[in-house]
């Protein structure tokens, strides 16, 4: 009896865990193509997190090779950072693509990259989610500073300031795009979509 | 069932500590020795044991064959691991791998007094429940356990994080987080640090089928109960909690990996290892 009790709770935890959506993380894998690669599926992310990290995989398709620069593009400009996956001390025994300063040098039919973007979502008013401007009224809760583009929005947060809590916010499509480095051409590009939840159905999900 | 079991103490049982930290060097960063010969730094991509085998909804024969070929390694260790058990028992998750490993070992530095006893829960249950739904929900296409969920991949990049920030950059989200709870709380922090080898890895689950099916024709640990006078050592030092003892030790060959504590540990010399008498 125990033993079928346990198994019943296992499954219950366990398809809670699978069905559960990470908002702030997703994967997502393409292939880089000399005439332009996709990704299998665009990367959904949770809007409303202070940051994500988006991994993207991809494998380079004959015969293409070069170097390749990345971009995450859209409106309004995301804060992020990439690092490569990469052995920590190289012992030489495979070739490999170096990465820096955003761009993979020498990459070749066959190989396959590992990139986590770490991205951070741009400061916004927290009741209207309006994009930080110079212009606006700064106001201090807590010890933070948070910024509003009117009297309006600042006097709906203090009537409320603990419904407004998210001064970080991204919502709409990007791309990472893949850029050859002689061409200019997108040799992969990874659509990006940051939604609220429920809108996000697939947020954060590991797919391959 | 008569066996023919030596107690014999060889290297394997005497050194399994620096068979393993040599398997945590070779696999692990930074030297990620072996995953280097393939172009690789960690168990994902390439080496993956636990992806290539999940089906997913709406996939075709196709697909679901690429993913054998874009994991050729881990097909190859997955096979190799199957086989090997079938006929020696579970070595690979006693002495080679490097991810239990770093669990075990790394349990070695915690305080008794902060380690968490599993040893009442019935691990097989645990254990093919979650397998049963790291293989259903996928195929019905409500979500995914493989990868959200993974000490393949978080244990390598733990060792990596002091190195690389793309290693780091795992653990700055909420999946990431979960995951190195789950290595602390089933690992590092249970008493014989191989919970989480127990309960949640999917490889261990269809290995222990494998050490199940070959148990009449492959070599295993026994206990040879003329000798067990039931004192229950055995039971205390299993890090599998895979030894009951009543009047007699009894191994339950659906959990055991011959990592011989069990034996080193045995004052009558009942347990040791071998085929069952024909």
């Amino acid at each position: 009896m125990k033993k079928v009790v346990f198994f019943v709770l296992s499954v219950f935890i366990s398809l809670f865990a699978a069905t559960y959506r990470w908002g702030d993380s997703a994967h997502s894998m393409g292939l880089i193509k000399a005439e332009g690669g996709k990704a299998l599926h665009p990367a959904f992310l949770e809007s409303g997190w202070g940051g994500y990290t988006l991994i993207s995989t991809a494998t380079v398709i004959p015969p293409y090779s070069g170097d390749v620069r990345i971009v995450l593009e859209g409106q309004p400009q995301l804060s992020y950072s990439l690092y490569a996956s990469h052995p920590v001390i190289d012992l030489g025994l495979r070739r490999l693509p170096t990465f820096k300063d955003d761009v993979f040098y020498g990459l070749m039919p066959g190989d396959r990259i590992a990139l986590w973007a770490v991205i951070k979502p741009p400061t916004v008013d927290p009741v209207c989610k309006m994009p930080h401007q110079e212009n606006f009224i700064r106001h201090t809760h807590n010890g933070k500073d948070y910024f509003f583009c009117s009297e309006g929005c600042l006097s709906e947060f203090q009537n409320s300031p603990g419904k407004y809590k998210d001064d970080r916010y991204v919502e709409g499509k990007y791309k990472l795009v893949f850029y050859d480095t002689k061409t200019d051409k997108s040799v992969l590009s990874v659509p990006v979509i940051f939604a609220a939840k429920g809108e996000a159905s697939h947020a954060g999900q590991h797919q391959h | 069932m008569q066996a023919s079991i030596s107690t014999k103490r060889s290297f394997i049982v005497q050194h399994r500590y620096w068979i393993i930290a040599a398997a945590i060097v070779l696999f692990l960063p930074p030297l990620s020795f072996f995953f280097q010969l393939t172009q690789e730094s960690s168990f994902c991509g390439t080496w993956c044991p636990r992806m290539f085998f999940v089906w997913k909804k709406g996939a075709t024969a196709s697909q679901f064959f690429m993913g054998f070929l874009r994991s050729y390694m881990g097909v190859a260790l997955v096979v190799s691991i199957m086989v090997s058990t079938f006929f020696f028992g579970r070595y690979w998750c006693s002495h080679l791998c490097p991810v239990g490993g770093a669990m075990e070992t790394g349990n070695r530095l915690v305080p008794k007094a902060l380690k968490i006893d599993y040893k009442h829960t019935p691990a097989s249950s645990i254990r093919y429940g979650y397998l049963l739904v790291y293989l259903a929900a996928p195929a019905l296409g409500i979500g995914n356990l493989c990868c959200n969920y993974c000490n393949f991949a978080t244990i390598p990049r733990l060792f990596g994080a002091a190195f690389s920030q793309a290693d780091m950059a795992n653990f700055l989200r909420g999946a990431g987080l979960v995951n190195l709870g789950l290595v602390a709380v089933l690992g590092v922090f249970a008493v014989g640090g191989r919970g989480y080898c127990n309960l949640l890895c999917p490889i261990g689950a269809i290995d222990a089928l494998f050490n199940r099916l070959g148990i009449r024709v492959g070599r295993r640990v026994r206990v040879d109960g003329d000798k067990c006078n039931g004192c229950g050592a055995c039971g205390k030092v299993c890090p599998l909690w895979a030894i009951d003892v009543k009047e007699k030790a009894v191994i339950d060959q659906l959990s055991c990996m011959p990592c011989r504590q069990c034996q080193k540990i045995c004052a009558q010399e009942a347990i040791g290892y071998g085929k069952v008498q024909t």
